[in-house]
Parts: C-alpha cells; structure tokens; sequence
C-alpha cells in the first residue's frame, strides 16, 4: 500500500536491515508461519500445493452465503415456479458477486486492512459507522434466520429449538478456540463443503435435464403469478448471493490470511471457485425445490408450516428429505460461522481494536466477544415459539439487498484509490461491471420495497 | 493449549518479519491511513444514497412487521 511503503515489496529485502526490527506480535507470529509455507510452495513452484494455501476466503464468503434462507429462498423459487428464468439468473448473480468479491479480496490483499477500518479510516467516522452499523443489523437479522434454518433442518429429525441454538453456539466457540487463522478457515472449508448436499438433493429428485438446458440458454418460462412476490423473490435472489458481511468478510479475511498483491491471482482462482460452486449449489436446491412444484409447492406460506425437508419426503419417501434437512443444517451452520466472523472483524475494525483469528483472546477480546455474542442473541430469539420462519429468512435476504448499494459504492471507491491500491486499481471494465451492479441491486431491492410498502398502506392492489 | 509454532524467540524474529510485508506487520496495521478528500458533489451524492437505503429499509421492515400483524 502506498500510504505506508510500496505495495508488493517484501519486507524480505537485506535492504532494510538498517532499519530496527519492529516488535512482534503473536499475530504476526501466526501470520509469519503461513506466510512462510506460501514462500516454499512458491519457490519449489509447487503450484497445487501454494492454491491450497491460498484459498479459502473466496471460497468461504461464497458458500458461507449459499446460507440457510438463501438456500429456503432459491427452494421457494423452484417450488413456485419451477425450473425458468431463476435458474440463470442464479447463474448471473453469482457473476456478479465474483466482481464484488473479486474487488474486496484485492483491496484486502493489496493494503492489508479491513474494510470498515479502511471507510472509517479514509471517509470519516460518520460513513465508517453507518457501514459498521448497516452490518451490525443485516447480520443479526441474517444470523437469526441461519439459526432459523438449522432449527428447520433439525426438526426433521425430531430435534428442536434449544438442539439448533446450543449447536450453533457450540460451533462459534469451538472453531475459535486455537488462536489461528488457518484452523479456524480448514474447519470451517471442510463444512462448508458439505453444501453440495443441495447438489446430491438435485440428482435424487432427477430433473429433467433437456428443460435444465432450455431455462439456462433462454431465461424460461418467464414467471407469471403476483408482481411483488417475484420481486420479492427477485430481491432475496440477489440477497441470497451479494450481500454487505460477503464484502467485509472477503476483505478482512484476505487481510487476516495475509494475501498480499503476489497472490492475487491465487485469489481470483478463490473467489471464481467459490463462485461456480456456491453457483452450481444453489441451482441444486432450485431444482430440488422444482421438484414440488406440481406438489402445491406455489403455496409457500404453507411449505413453511410443514418445512421443504418434509414436504421433499413425500416425494420419495425419505432420502431427498433426509439429505436437503442435512445441507439446511449446514448451510445455517457455516453462515453462522462467517458471519460471525464479518461481525467481529467489523466490530473490532469500527473502534480500532486488534480484529484477527491470529491474535489471543487476551489481545482481541473485543474480536472474540463480538464473535460469540452475535449467535448468542441470534440463538436466543430462536427459542421465542411461533416465530415466523420462512418470513424472516426471505425478508433478510431482501433487506441485505437494499443496504447492498452504499457498501458497493464505498468497495468501488476503494478499489479506485490509486494512493491505496497503486497501480492494482479497478480497470475501467470492472467499474463498468460494478456500476452496473449497483444499478441494478438498487433497483431491485427499491422496488419490492417501495411495491410491498404501498401495497400495505393499501395505495395499490393486486 | 499452547501452539508451538507461536513460541518464538527474539532470535527468531528477523526470519519472521521476512516472510511478511512491511505493512502487514499489527503495528503497521494499525496505524491509520490518511484521510481522503471527498468533493461536494461525491459528498451528495452518498448521502442522497445513504436517505434513500435508510426510507426503503424502513419500508421494508415496516412491511415484515405489518404482515406479522
């Protein structure tokens, strides 16, 4: 970065031995010793081995939001309106959140700080707090509905409320537990995995694949049906796959791993792997939701009531049930995980506080303790009954996607900063792209908003 | 638990800051970027943005909580 030396010159030179060593600290302790294993692999050019090392918050942030109401959302889609127009526009979203993702790993690679530290730092406390704030309330809201989401699949299984919220917690603490970044991403890779379940769900309800290839070449059948129940599955599409933590977490991560501007391409791979298989994943639970769609899987409200997982059961007697139940619990699962993770790094990053998996809890508490208590609260509310489940995890998303735009606009900023980020600014087709993206996210999430708004205070029908 | 790879000695640390950048160091890290100049207009425009998420927000949540009614 710039502002401090030029991005991309190791501190490995002999010529800084004149300068005096600065202490050190146990994170950068942590930091160092993966750094050094990204230096063999790269020096013995061993190509696999150093993308293994490297990847990870793509991947993470991805599938991280192929989450619990993500996944209920793309399922409504399907049983709604069966296999159409959803199906490449899941693939289209994903491409757009690969030019969001992509700009928040090269900010984080290239200046090696997160992205509420670098707004508040760069714009002033007024937009680094309302960043701070807008994730501090999208993400407790989206963390209630992954805790929604495990309760759904759990129920499956005859387990309840008070399973789903102890599980929850229980996770938090014991993927923190052990002070290190990378133990905290490799356990956290390894469930994450486990989304293909949606995958597994799509072949064993076996769609037909010639009106799969029909949808994905010609966006159709077009959705009929209600106005604003398509935009607001239009809306929660788009919340289901960009979102505000995606950015401060990819950011943050990418810091916290300790990328820097030579692994960039590495991280690309990252963000286009996580990409295509959060991408592939979610069509999976679009067409296992299709799968309902002659089986009154239009009446959404209803399938909340009974849950897809049971509703799926009655398809073939159990198996498609049993494995959509599992990836519910993995979806809320790991969503509870990285999400909690965006809300500590913001957190910490707000108030100027050490925010890393490196440091010891001792030096980070406020990092830890945001981490915690986010699930906390959010697996509380989960125990109150009656809860409206389906409305939460869709109204999350949709919400996710109006407070989208100014977090956006803020990445594109940064991403432009040439005192920042050198010569690894936006290329004009990026910010081409990224406008583009705001465009249109703003105008999605305004017009459900304003749509369902009116329509409430009865200023139009239908 | 104590990981072993964190246990260093003051010997150890000119080899540790070599596999690091400069800026990547906690103290660098820490230490703030200046301030960026934003004009009058980018000013405006960010916070005609920031009135409009925060009236559209507010709908939706007043919709979410209208419905549960």
């Amino acid at each position: 970065m710039s502002v401090n030396a030029p991005p991309g010159d190791p501190c490995v030179t002999g010529g800084q031995a004149a300068v005096p060593l600065p202490p050190l600290s146990r994170e950068d302790v942590a930091r160092s010793r993966d750094r050094s294993r990204v230096h063999q692999a790269r020096t013995a050019n061993r190509r696999w081995y150093l993308l293994w090392l490297l990847v990870g918050p793509g991947i993470l942030s991805m599938l991280g939001e192929n989450d619990g109401p993500s996944m209920i959302s793309y399922t409504t889609t399907g049983a709604t309106y069966g296999v159409g127009f959803f199906l490449p526009f899941i693939l289209i979203t994903f491409a757009m959140a690969y030019v969001c993702q992509e700009m928040s790993m090269r900010i984080g690679a290239v200046t090696h700080r997160g992205y509420g530290q670098l707004v508040l730092q760069r714009y002033g406390r007024v937009w680094g707090w309302f960043a701070a704030t807008d994730l501090l309330f999208t993400n407790l809201v989206t963390l209630i509905a992954e805790f929604v989401a495990i309760r759904i699949g759990l129920a499956y299984f005859h387990l309840g409320a008070g399973v789903a919220a102890v599980l929850g917690l229980a996770l938090v603490v014991f993927t923190l537990a052990g002070g290190r970044y990378w133990r905290w991403e490799r356990i956290v890779l390894g469930l994450a995995i486990f989304n293909g379940l949606f995958l597994v769900s799509a072949l064993m309800v076996g769609p037909h694949w010639g009106t799969v290839g029909h949808a994905v070449l010609t966006f159709s059948p077009f959705p009929g049906g209600s106005f604003n129940e398509l935009l607001l599955l239009v809306a929660s599409t788009i919340g289901a796959t960009v979102t505000p933590w995606m950015v401060f977490f990819q950011q943050s991560a990418s810091a916290d791993k300790g990328l820097t501007p030579r692994d960039l391409r590495q991280g690309r791979t990252d963000t286009v792997l996580g990409s295509v298989l959060a991408a592939v994943f979610g069509c999976g639970a679009l067409l296992t939701g299709a799968a309902l769609a002659t089986h009154g899987g239009g009446h959404v409200q209803g399938l909340a009531g009974a849950g897809f997982p049971g509703a799926l059961r009655a398809l073939d007697g159990g198996g498609v049930g049993t494995v959509f139940a599992l990836g519910l619990i993995e979806a809320g699962a790991v969503a509870v995980l990285t999400i909690s993770a965006s809300t500590a790094y913001a957190a910490g990053e707000a108030v100027g506080k050490a925010s890393s998996f490196n440091s010891s809890v001792r030096g980070a508490i406020l990092f830890y303790s945001a981490n915690v208590a986010g699930a906390l609260v959010a697996g509380a509310v989960i125990l109150i009954p009656g809860a409206p489940l389906l409305s939460i995890a869709l109204n999350a998303n949709v919400l996710a996607t109006v407070l989208l735009p100014v977090t956006l606009v803020f990445v594109i900023m940064l991403a432009n900063d040439r005192q920042l980020m050198g010569r690894w600014v936006n290329s004009r087709l990026t910010n081409v792209l990224a406008g583009s993206i705001v465009a249109f996210v703003s105008v999605c999430g305004a017009a459900y908003g304003i749509d369902s708004f009116l329509r409430t205070v009865h200023l139009i029908h239908g | 638990m104590v990981d072993p790879e964190l246990q260093t000695e003051p010997s150890d640390h000119e080899e540790l800051i070599a596999f690091l950048e400069r800026d990547q160091l906690t103290a660098d890290r820490m230490r703030a970027v200046p301030r960026a100049p934003l004009g009058r207009r980018l000013q405006l425009a960010l916070w005609a943005l920031r009135v409009f998420v925060i009236i559209v927000s507010a709908m939706v949540i007043y919709t979410f909580f209208s419905q549960l009614g």
